[in-house]
């Protein structure tokens, strides 16, 4: 229980550090934009690590819970845009949405992971199991996003990229995960039908 | 326009007060102000300010902007884009320690009469200077409103005789990576350097166009492009160069620092235009620094009156 409240308040520092800060900060907007973001891609990194590294220290058990963090910030960065950005202002998300490769990518990203939150449960997990692998498609996307959120690039992108590239091969590679999912894939068509 | 000369022998106030005494003052009240509460946040803007020790100036009030509502000095002077100290924006007042405006040169050459050098004495003693409060648009969606102090490019142009092979003005940032810790990266560096700018002709000799030394009363903060940078009011804020060294006259459009990285979102003209998005975002609306809403993005940057006729024939889709 004490272990639980500790993790709670660690994965939400992100965001008392992030209120304290707006106090100040000139560009609040902006500022919203780089604090979740950032906190939203770490966390997706952290999730993603979890299955590679668990031979050397298992924490499977964890990463519903990291990943369920990722979403809450991807959630925060969201509303920020809905809310403060564009003002409530639904016709302007969806024109944005369509119009703007950066934006778009951002929007895939938040509704995929949306869809693996809502089947998080153990019920809904077994069912979609397979969707889940769809985490390594927003990992790759984000990368990009976050890329194109820059004028140009800097250090902290090219760690996402490193990290994404790690991550995205290990699974493809080491797992067979490619040839895996479409047999599955297919599979589950061929049933279905 | 009266251009005021000062005879050699005139003094200016701020060479009357012992400013080393002046300045203990405040450094005592800091210290007191530190102790008692200390705050990462106090800490930060306390040392932003140590970095900008400005001289006062004086000049003239204008009729320029002055129903615009100011941005606090702070919010000018600690959110700033300037590459060759860091890609943050809020590095630039921490690290512009490292610049030195004075002695300062500026090279004025091309095609004119007879190229020359200026100092910034020079430049400061020769000019009325005027307080301008305009407009700030960056291209990246947020604005501000900013007091500059500066004189009209057309004295120095008007100074410079430009023949009649002289189609655009090109500006130069000051190359020194001793200087600019971000120039001392070479090909890793955050941006190509030197930072290169420009104008038409036209667009130098406007009168909202102005060479500015200072703002908020005071010469210009280091971070804000001391001692000497562009103001262009109804362009994105790209254009109005930092620590200028060069001006030359040129016959060709030169090919201005950002529309060389990337001139699919990045033009020569540059202008304010709320219609014509950015390919990655809109710019329809802005965020004036300091307010958790947007405003409106008003065409030129609110200047249309004084510059749109310079434009009245160019597509501003195409001619971005």
């Amino acid at each position: 229980m004490i272990k639980k409240i500790v993790l709670n308040l660690i994965f939400l520092s992100p965001l008392v550090y992030m209120l304290y800060g707006l106090q100040s900060a000139v560009d609040p907007i902006k500022y919203i934009y780089i604090h979740t973001g950032s906190t939203a891609i770490v966390m997706l990194i952290l999730t993603l690590c979890i299955t590679p590294l668990r031979k050397v220290k298992n924490l499977v058990k964890y990463r519903r819970f990291v990943g369920l963090y990722t979403f809450f910030y991807a959630f925060l960065h969201f509303i920020n845009f809905f809310v403060l950005d564009a003002e409530l202002s639904v016709a302007f998300v969806i024109k944005q949405t369509l119009d703007k490769p950066f934006v778009y990518l951002g929007m895939i990203s938040f509704v995929v992971l949306l869809f693996m939150s809502i089947t998080s449960t153990r019920k809904l997990f077994k069912k979609y199991r397979t969707w889940h692998n769809g985490v390594y498609l927003v990992l790759g996307i984000i990368t990009i996003h976050a890329s194109m959120a820059q004028k140009v690039l800097s250090a902290v992108e090219y760690f996402y990229i490193f990290m994404a590239v790690i991550l995205i091969g290990h699974r493809a590679f080491k797992s067979k995960w490619i040839s895996r999912f479409f047999a599955n894939f297919l599979q589950k068509r061929v049933k279905t039908a | 326009m009266d251009i005021i000369k000062k005879p050699s022998w005139h003094i200016s106030e701020n060479e009357v007060t012992d400013e080393a005494l002046f300045n203990k003052r405040r450094d005592f009240l800091k210290l007191g102000a530190a102790s008692i509460v200390l705050t990462t946040t106090v800490m930060e803007q306390l040392s932003a300010v140590e970095t900008t020790k400005r001289d006062p100036l004086k000049f003239k009030k204008t009729s320029f902007g002055k129903d615009l509502n100011i941005n606090d000095f702070n919010q000018a002077s600690t959110y700033n884009n300037f590459y060759e100290f860091s890609l943050k924006k809020s590095e630039p007042a921490k690290l512009a320690h490292t610049l030195n405006p004075s002695p300062w040169d500026i090279e004025i050459g091309g095609e004119v009469e007879k190229p020359f050098t200026l100092s910034m004495e020079e430049i400061i003693k020769s000019y009325p200077l005027q307080e301008r409060i305009y407009r700030f648009r960056c291209v990246e969606g947020w604005a501000m409103v900013v007091p500059w102090i500066g004189f009209s490019l057309s004295h120095i142009i008007k100074l410079a005789k430009p023949n009649s092979k002289a189609k655009f003005v090109k500006f130069t940032t000051l190359f020194d990576p001793k200087q600019f810790p971000d120039q001392a990266k070479g090909m890793f560096g955050n941006i190509p350097y030197p930072y290169v700018e420009g104008l038409r002709m036209d667009e130098a000799m406007n009168d909202l166009t102005i060479l500015s030394v200072g703002m908020y009363g005071k010469t210009l903060p280091k971070q804000n492009g001391a001692p000497l940078r562009l103001i262009v009011p109804w362009k994105y804020g790209f254009k109005s160069i930092k620590s200028i060294v060069k001006i030359e006259f040129v016959q060709e459009q030169p090919i201005n620092t950002w529309n060389a990285i990337s001139s699919k979102e990045y033009g020569f003209y540059a202008n304010v235009n709320p219609q014509v998005d950015h390919p990655r975002w809109s710019q329809a609306r802005e965020r004036k620094l300091g307010s958790f809403f947007k405003q409106k993005t008003l065409m030129f940057n609110g200047y249309e009156k004084e510059v749109a006729n310079m434009y009245k024939d160019m597509d501003l889709r195409k001619f971005i």
